[in-house]
């Protein structure tokens, strides 16, 4: 959808590198954003939420500047949001994530049941070609099998 | 007879200014809660220290004064919107004061220079100028989300619109803001 219909969309690049309207148009939304990006990566002092908190605190009434918090707010320094402090751990936490449920999914048998699937799957094949062109040929397509069954049947698949 | 006099007196004022003080602790509250999200927004519309410390006093005081000190249903909403428009009023304050003492040679020379144009501060200083041009429902919009960061449903709740309606708004102000650059040039 993205490929076709996006800003990345051939047609829509051939299309912009002919027409200079379009150019001109893209270089001012171009510019917006390029301003939009510099406002917002110019960093304030790090005291300033500490000034402006005492600055508004300062006009309020006598009461409420006596307040504990406001004493307290008088001396708030800003603090990175919880996502942006926890994002540096994202990785770690995907692996950790991911490792818990393989984890999991051992703890509760998945694998081992999908082995016995499959397992039941080739039994089931091996006799199929067992009935239909031999016994010697089946053991020559499923030579493994054919030991690993004879050695012992778990699941008491019947044996042609 | 006097002194019994002022002493119910100072025993009165007392008694209402930790009535009133209980009534408005929730101004703190608020101060606390959304004073860094308004100082970045502030900040990113002027630019300057001292014009963010007035425009957050300013937000504060008239929180403060709401319906004789009544809190509003809506407190984000309110504070958000106070601070935005009180810091636009300062924009075009100070922009009009600019163009009083620059007089119009040296506004012509500052955006004859190519080489000023890749230049940041001006680059913000332009966008600053545009922005407080826009109407007002467009500026709401870019201001609270592009400046405070706000999600679209939160600028949605805070202006009382649907998230689609301020996605189109926003959009909308772009290509304002960018069809009024381009003029310029």
């Amino acid at each position: 959808m993205t490929r076709h219909w996006g800003a990345e969309a051939g047609w829509l690049q051939s299309h912009i590198s002919s027409c200079p309207r379009c150019q001109r148009r893209l270089v001012s939304l171009g510019k917006v954003n390029l301003a939009l990006s510099l406002m917002k990566a110019r960093p304030h002092s790090l005291s300033l939420l500490m000034r402006a908190n005492e600055q508004a605190i300062g006009v309020l009434k006598h009461g409420l500047r006596a307040e504990p918090q406001a004493a307290r707010l008088k001396t708030t320094l800003p603090e990175p949001k919880l996502v942006e402090r926890c994002g540096r751990y994202g990785h770690s936490v995907g692996h950790l994530a991911a490792c818990v449920t393989v984890l999991l999914l051992m703890k509760i048998g998945v694998f081992s049941s999908m082995d016995t699937f499959q397992t039941e799957g080739q039994e089931i094949m091996r006799q199929y070609y067992a009935r239909q062109v031999g016994q010697d040929l089946a053991e020559d397509v499923f030579p493994a099998q054919t030991k690993q069954s004879s050695s012992g049947n778990p699941r008491g698949v019947a044996n042609v | 007879m006097f002194s019994k006099a002022l002493s119910c007196e100072l025993l009165w004022d007392a008694a209402v200014s930790g009535v009133v003080v209980g009534r408005q602790r929730w101004i703190l509250s608020t101060m606390q809660k959304y004073g860094p999200e308004l100082v970045t927004m502030l900040w990113r519309i002027l630019g300057n220290e001292q014009d963010v410390c007035d425009a957050y006093q300013d937000t504060f005081l008239q929180l403060a004064h709401f319906e004789g000190g009544r809190k509003p249903d809506h407190v984000k909403a309110y504070v958000f919107r106070t601070a935005n428009n009180i810091a636009v009023s300062m924009l075009r304050r100070r922009m009009a004061e600019r163009n009083r003492l620059s007089g119009p040679i040296a506004r012509t020379e500052a955006t004859a220079s190519p080489a000023i144009e890749v230049d940041s501060e001006y680059l913000q200083e332009a966008l600053r100028r545009r922005i407080a041009k826009l109407p007002e429902h467009l500026r709401n919009v870019l201001a609270l989300r592009d400046l405070a960061e706000l999600s679209y449903a939160q600028v949605g709740r805070i202006l009382g619109i649907s998230p689609g309606t301020a996605r189109v708004y926003r959009c909308k102000a772009i290509q304002l803001l960018a069809m009024w650059m381009s003029k310029e040039e």
